[in-house]
Order: structure tokens, then C-alpha cells, then sequence
């Protein structure tokens, strides 16, 4: 007899329709990009309808999150989704500002990053499924601690036992070491509370299959270096990771979608075929893109001023192959990866120097004209290296764009505000 | 409301201390050839400078009037601690000092970090990896983290900290650690010999004076508050919780308004001193991992333990016969933002009236910190 339903599993039945809609929508579209954009709502799509059936079935399924190891669920055959998921999907739907009223009527600061707002809001009011177990999340940054706190404490999820591994600071032997420790008592922790075995055998075939995936996002990235650029920001960038260590980490199915990617941006850099006729900025977005409001904003940047995206934070990865011919490999790759390496994470979760050496690198890597700087709200930590990349940039010699926004809320800073200081900027400094 | 303290020469002394970065004591020590090193939050054992022959010294921006220098580094949305902390580091307020030692303990002081190991010139930097949560995986792995220090400081300094001065510095801090313990005692009272206001200068001092010499202090003080009966005629008895308190200005204000300061929870308060450092272990350095990370009353920083952290300040609440509880957060800080908000819930759930106060590291315009305390302790029904 499957459990009752919740608002939680409703909101999931009713994702999976969504998107199984866009992926109908668009799978027979004439249009490339489109046709592989449809193809992440069918990833979607099948991502929730792995927990809605475990729900109905009674099997066990978990919150966990892409940095902590999701190759290990996968390869313990849990269906997994992440707390954050279901915010990021909502970020551009109907009722976000109705949301974030909500989450501001519930006493949190405005400040408070709206993702952890957000995902407050879905938790109190039992939009979330309750699952089985739970991976808490204390890193990189202190609002994501607290949303977890606060989830661990809410009445609704004081059952559900929840392991969150410890993370250290710095990247060195010892940190990788004990973060490594870390996931494998995660691992013990579900097989626990779960039942189900982890078999290293296949969690070494789940990460050699992720490896792939790994291999064709640096390949894609390496794409994207070409001028004119391939890409804009509507292909690559948020979706690399959300399909490599969200929606379908270590399976065949996420291989075939980043093969897909670097196929068609390889056919446009033969072609000299760039994401806007005539490319004229070439622009390093150094945050997440303002993903509530994106297509309000992002596409007059490309047709107003031919300033391409052509690298964000998300879509870069420093990328370190995973030794897998040893169990330790393993287990130290899948640690390292989770906590230096991955998107947001690196440089969210150290010292500024992650972030100073990506930023000369890309800068230098991707013909940059000027670094945009988001300046989040709620990103408190990134605030606080303003003055640190602003005077990095002044030595690589390319402008420094610092903004104010909020990426889920254009009431913020509107997209009309921005326009205005995003052409000022360009006209002050002669790009364009 | 009158302070009850006043007339005390240990009391002017601690206030010295608290009102200014570099008190008479610390010139004092430094003409004496001593070093000084500075820390950022509670969580880093001033045992171990201490076991150095260093005279450690708690990371505060008091006096400062502006923090522009600082944000042209950071920005206005950091907290304001860090900003001012930064601002008089540039302008040189801290040439004092021999060291600075920082620790992952929020998002805006690992940012200062940062910032400050760029910007100024300091001899001496370090910086503690602080776990996130309290099990004993945890404890090994800050106890790492207290050795590699300890290394550092001894090949930086020339020292060499031995076992026996590591124990050494946490039983003269323990001994600290329970003279203030009594003070608070007298805050039991109905009429408490001292004021919050006061007790914050004297806790404050404590972070920036040689142990030997607060200790002799403290002593005096007690000796001439237990003999003194207090003030009377407050409305209501209150408790604060919250994080950097150091300024006894905006306690005052609140005092101002009636409402007498018992008792806190905080990290120049009970965070700094509610438990001893086990001094019968073989490993002192595993003593004192084990006391930050696990043992003293938490911060919102440690992960799990919000649900003790709400119990410590019922009990203290209680204990102290309090009528309700201010709570204090900085702008900007996520920690305490969430902290609040499962605290209020706690307290709710307890029938303990709440108010939570957001403030900026420097006191400026009471005017609405007033009223809103004000209209508590109407609320509240005295």
C-alpha cells in the first residue's frame, strides 16, 4: 500500500508532467538547441518520477544534494533529489514572487539568500516529499548550514534521520582524506537506514560513467574558447552540472546529453558560427546568472550589444579525473570533487585563491572583455571578495563590472536598472 | 536606575580596558617586550597563546567611527564587525599587534581573512579550519588543527609550548573561567550589584589583559559587590543571546529603558565560561579541541545543535529569574538570521516573551532600539 500523498509528492507529480511537456514540446523541433533543451526536461521529468514511484511503492528514496557524492545513491539504486532542485526549477515559474513574499512575511531577512528562503517556504509548508533519509548540507556557505539546521529541526522532518558530512577548509591531503571518511560513513549511513547495499563494483561503474560525462564538459568548455563563441548563455553553463551530478550522474542517459552538447558546438566552431551574429563583448559572468529573471535580461545583452556569456560559474569545472582502479581513488575522488571542485562550491568554500586562479585563467583562456560581477544579495561570501577580484582585474587589465542584484527577485535591481549600467558600463570602457 | 558598582577602582579599570583597543595594560605589556596576538571569535583557545607567552587578544573594532576604508574592500552588505575590524587594520589601529589568527567561523570573517592577509601588514597570519558539527571525528579533527597551530607559534616566535604550559593556561583560564562564574551569581540576586552594561566591560576586559592580572581584579570586584546590595526599581529582568556583543553602550540603552540585563547568552558571556576545560586529561590539546568544539555552549555555527542551544537559554532564562529574552543579531549575518527564527519558535513553544533586535557592530541612533524595548516590556506587562 503506497503512503498517502502529500503536497510534497503532488508538486513532484505535477514537475514531471510539466516537463515531460517541454521535452514533448520540443523533441520533434527543427532547431538543434531547442531539440537538446527539450531533452533536460525529459531528464527532469524522469528524475521525479523516480521518487513519485518509489513514494507509490514504498520504497526508499533521499534528499541529498550534487556535492556530496550523488554517485553513491545512484550506484545504491536510491532515487534522490535535491533540496535545492525543486527551488532552482520554480525560479522561473508563476508564483516566484508570490514565494519570496511569503518567505519575507515569515520574519527571515530579505538578505538571507532567496534559494534558503525559498526552500524554507517549501519545507513549512510540506512542499517538499519527506524522504526516507537525508544528506544535510553544512557547506560552502553559512545559509545553506541554516536552511539545513532549520530543516533537521522542523517538525515535519524530526523522523527522518539525516547523516551530513563534516567538511574542512582548505585542499590538502588531510581534508580530502577526512572528507573522504566522511562520505563513506555517509555510505554506511544509508545502507543503514535504507537497507539497500552499496556495491563498490558498481560504484566504480557509476563513476567511470560519470568520468565521461566529466570528460565531455571539458571538452565543451574547451569549445567554448572559440571566437566566436558557440554558445550563448541559454546552452552549457547551470545544465552542465545539472545533469552530471543532479538530474542523471553516472548514467548512460547524462553521457548521451553532454555528447549531444560538444557534438552541436563543435559543428557551430567549424562553421565560425557564433550564439549571436556578430559577437562584439566577450563576457565572464562570475556567479550564478540571474536565473529568475533570466530571459528577461540575458537575451538583450546578446541582441542589444552582441555580449556573449562565454563562461559563468557554473559552467566552469576544474575538472580532475577520478582514479578509479583503487576502492581509496575512489572514495578520495568522489571527496575531492564534492568539496573543491565542483560548481559554487569552488571558491565558495576556501580562501579567495580558487577564485583569483579561475578568474586569471579564464579571463586569459576566453579572450574576456569584461568580468561581470553579479554581486547576489544573498551570497555574502562572494560579497566579501569584491575588493580582492575588482584589484585582480585591475593587473589582467579588463574591466570590472560590480553589480547589485538579487538572481531570483528582478525587484531587487530591475532588468530596466541593470540595462542602464550594463550600457553605461560598455560605452565608459569602449567595448561595443 | 543607579549602577550599583560605581566607586570601584577594579571595575574603572575593566571599563578601561573594554572602551579602548589598546588599554593600559596591553602598553603595559608590550613595554615590557611582550607580544600580542590577535583572534577573531570565541571558538579560537586563547589557552594556546597563552601556553606561548603570548598575550592573546579578542579581535574588536570598539571606537571606530567609520568603516569606508574597509568597504572599499568588502561591501555594505558584509556585516559591519568584520568592515570596521578592517577599516582600523588599514588605518593601522592594530600596529600592535604580532599576530592575527582567524577562523572559518562565518562567511564574513573567513572573507576578512582574506582581505586582511592582502592589505595589512601583519607579521603573523594563521587561520582555523573549525568543524562544522560536534562528534568526535570533530574533536580529532580541531585537535589537528591546535597542533599544527601550536607548531606555527613556536617556529614564528621562537617559543616552545610544552605540555605542562598548555595545562598551565587552562587552569589559569579555568580559574577565570569561575570568578566570572561567581559574578554571574550575583546577577541571581533581586538586586544585582552590577549592571549588565558594567558586567559586559567587565567580560570584555577579560579577552584583552594578562589572566594573572584580570584574575587579581576580578577578585577585588567580587569582594566589593558581594557586600553591596544592588539596584532596584527596573521593570523587567532580561536575558540577551547573540553572537560579537562587546559594545556595554547598547546594553545601556536598553538598561536606560528598564530593563535590567541578568543575564546572557552570548559570545562575551556565558559562551566564553559556562563549562571548564577538562584540566585531568593526558592530552591537554585534545582537552581543549574537545571544550570548543563540543563541550561550552554552542553558537548557531555548530551544526545539530540549535535544539541545546534553545534548552541552554531556557535553563539560563530560568536560573536567572528572567521575564524575557532579547535576542541580537548583526545585519547581514545568515547564521543568526535563521537562529531567530527557530529560537522564536522554541521560546514560543516555552511562553517566554522574545524580541529580536537587529543591530549594526556600532551603536548609532537608539532611538528605535529604545522604543522597541520599550514597547517589550510593555508587552510583557511591567
Amino acid at each position: 500500500m503506497s503512503p498517502p500523498e502529500s503536497k510534497g509528492i503532488a508538486r513532484f507529480r505535477k514537475d514531471r508532467e510539466q516537463y515531460r511537456n517541454v521535452y514533448e514540446l520540443f523533441q520533434n523541433s527543427d532547431d538543434p538547441e531547442l531539440r537538446h533543451a527539450g531533452l533536460l526536461g525529459k531528464l527532469i521529468s524522469e528524475a521525479r518520477d523516480r521518487v513519485v514511484r518509489a513514494h507509490e511503492e514504498g520504497e526508499p528514496f533521499i534528499a541529498g544534494h550534487y556535492l556530496t557524492a550523488p554517485e553513491i545513491a545512484v550506484a545504491m539504486d536510491l532515487p534522490w533529489f535535491s533540496l535545492y532542485e525543486g527551488v532552482l526549477l520554480g525560479a522561473s515559474g508563476e508564483t516566484l514572487h508570490q514565494d519570496l513574499d511569503a518567505t519575507a512575511a515569515m520574519g527571515l531577512g530579505q538578505d538571507l539568500c532567496a534559494v534558503h528562503r525559498w526552500s524554507i517556504y517549501y519545507v513549512e509548508n510540506d512542499l517538499v516529499p519527506i524522504p526516507t533519509a537525508a544528506i544535510g548540507l553544512v557547506y560552502p556557505c553559512d545559509g545553506i548550514a541554516m536552511l539545513h539546521q532549520l530543516i533537521r529541526s522542523h517538525e515535519s522532518w524530526r523522523d527522518v534521520p539525516f547523516f551530513t558530512p563534516d567538511p574542512p577548509y582548505f585542499e590538502d591531503d588531510r581534508a580530502v582524506a577526512y572528507f573522504a571518511r566522511e562520505l563513506r560513513k555517509m555510505a554506511a549511513f544509508l545502507e543503514e537506514v535504507t537497507g539497500r547495499r552499496l556495491d563498490l563494483n558498481r560504484l566504480k561503474a557509476v563513476v567511470e560513467e560519470g568520468e565521461k560525462q566529466y570528460r565531455l564538459w571539458a571538452e565543451y568548455n574547451e569549445l567554448r574558447r572559440a571566437v566566436p563563441c558557440p554558445h550563448g548563455f541559454a546552452q552549457g553553463g547551470l545544465y552542465c552540472p545539472g545533469v552530471a551530478q543532479v538530474m542523471r550522474p553516472g548514467h548512460s542517459d547524462g553521457t548521451e546529453w553532454f555528447k549531444e552538447l560538444v557534438e552541436n558546438a563543435e559543428r557551430r566552431v567549424a562553421n565560425g558560427v557564433g550564439a549571436v551574429p556578430q559577437e562584439r563583448i566577450r563576457l565572464f559572468w562570475f556567479d550564478i546568472m540571474p536565473i529568475g529573471w533570466i530571459y528577461e535580461f540575458m537575451p538583450w545583452l546578446e541582441q542589444e550589444w552582441g555580449a556573449v556569456m562565454v563562461m559563468d560559474m557554473f559552467g566552469n569545472h576544474a575538472y580532475t579525473p577520478i582514479d578509479s582502479s583503487s576502492e581509496e581513488g575512489i572514495w578520495r575522488g568522489l571527496a575531492r570533487r564534492g568539496l573543491f571542485e565542483s560548481p559554487m562550491v569552488r571558491g565558495a568554500i576556501g580562501t579567495a585563491q580558487a577564485r583569483i586562479d579561475d578568474l586569471v585563467r579564464i579571463v586569459k583562456d576566453y579572450q574576456i572583455d569584461a568580468v561581470v560581477w553579479p554581486s547576489h544579495v544573498g551570497h555574502k561570501e562572494t560579497l566579501g571578495l569584491q575588493g580582492i577580484l575588482r584589484k585582480t582585474c585591475r593587473e589582467l587589465g579588463v574591466p570590472f563590472l560590480d553589480l547589485r542584484m538579487d538572481i531570483f527577485d528582478n525587484r531587487y535591481s530591475t532588468p530596466d536598472e541593470l540595462k542602464e549600467q550594463f550600457s553605461e558600463f560598455f560605452q565608459a570602457m569602449g567595448l561595443g | 536606575m543607579s549602577r550599583g558598582a560605581d566607586e570601584s577602582e577594579a571595575l574603572d579599570r575593566f571599563v578601561e580596558a573594554a572602551r579602548s583597543i589598546v588599554s593600559p595594560a596591553i602598553r603595559e605589556w608590550k613595554d615590557r617586550g611582550g607580544k600580542v596576538v590577535g583572534y577573531f571569535c570565541s571558538m579560537v583557545p586563547e589557552e594556546l597563546f597563552m601556553a606561548a607567552g603570548l598575550l592573546p587578544f579578542r579581535m574588536r573594532a570598539t571606537g571606530s567611527t567609520g568603516s569606508e576604508t574597509g568597504d572599499a574592500w568588502l561591501t555594505s552588505l558584509n556585516c559591519s564587525f568584520p568592515r570596521h575590524c578592517l577599516s582600523l587594520g588599514l588605518e593601522g589601529a592594530f600596529d600592535f599587534l604580532d599576530g592575527v589568527v582567524c577562523v572559518n567561523s562565518c562567511d564574513h570573517i573567513r572573507r576578512l581573512y582574506d582581505v586582511w592577509q592582502r592589505s595589512v601588514p601583519t607579521s603573523f597570519i594563521e587561520f582555523l579550519t573549525f568543524p562544522r558539527q560536534s562528534g568526535p571525528d570533530q574533536v580529532a579533527w580541531y585537535t589537528g588543527e591546535l597542533s599544527l597551530l601550536k607548531g606555527k607559534l613556536e617556529r614564528h616566535f621562537g617559543v616552545e609550548i610544552t605540555t605542562d604550559a598548555v595545562r598551565e593556561a587552562i587552569q589559569l583560564a579555568n580559574q577565570t573561567r569561575s570568578l566570572q562564574r561567581s559574578l554571574y551569581q550575583l546577577r541571581k540576586r533581586e538586586r544585582p550589584p552590577i549592571s549588565g552594561a558594567e558586567l559586559l566591560s567587565v567580560m570584555v576586559a577579560g579577552t584583552a589583559m594578562p589572566k594573572q592580572r584580570y584574575n587579581e581584579l576580578l577578585r577585588t570586584l567580587l569582594e566589593e559587590l558581594e557586600a553591596r546590595d544592588g539596584a532596584g526599581g527596573y521593570r523587567a529582568r532580561l536575558l540577551i543571546t547573540g553572537g560579537i556583543l562587546d559594545d556595554p553602550v547598547w546594553v545601556r540603552t536598553i538598561e536606560g529603558m528598564g530593563g535590567l540585563v541578568v543575564a546572557d547568552v552570548t559570545c562575551f558571556g556565558t559562551r566564553l565560561m559556562w563549562e571548564d576545560v577538562d584540566e585531568d586529561v593526558d592530552d591537554p590539546l585534545a582537552a581543549l579541541a574537545r571544550y570548543y568544539v563540543a563541550d561550552r555552549p554552542s553558537c548557531p555555527r555548530l551544526f545539530g545543535s540549535q535544539e541545546r542551544r534553545s534548552q541552554f537559554a531556557i535553563e539560563i532564562f530560568r536560573e536567572f529569574g528572567c521575564d524575557g529574552i532579547v535576542g541580537e543579531k548583526m545585519v547581514f549575518c545568515d547564521q543568526w538570521n535563521v537562529e531567530h527564527y527557530l529560537l522564536g519558535g522554541d521560546l514560543k513553544e516555552a511562553g517566554i516573551p522574545f524580541l529580536s533586535l537587529e543591530r549594526s557592530y556600532v551603536t548609532e541612533g537608539t532611538g528605535q532600539l529604545k522604543t522597541r524595548v520599550q514597547a517589550f516590556i510593555e508587552t510583557m506587562g511591567k
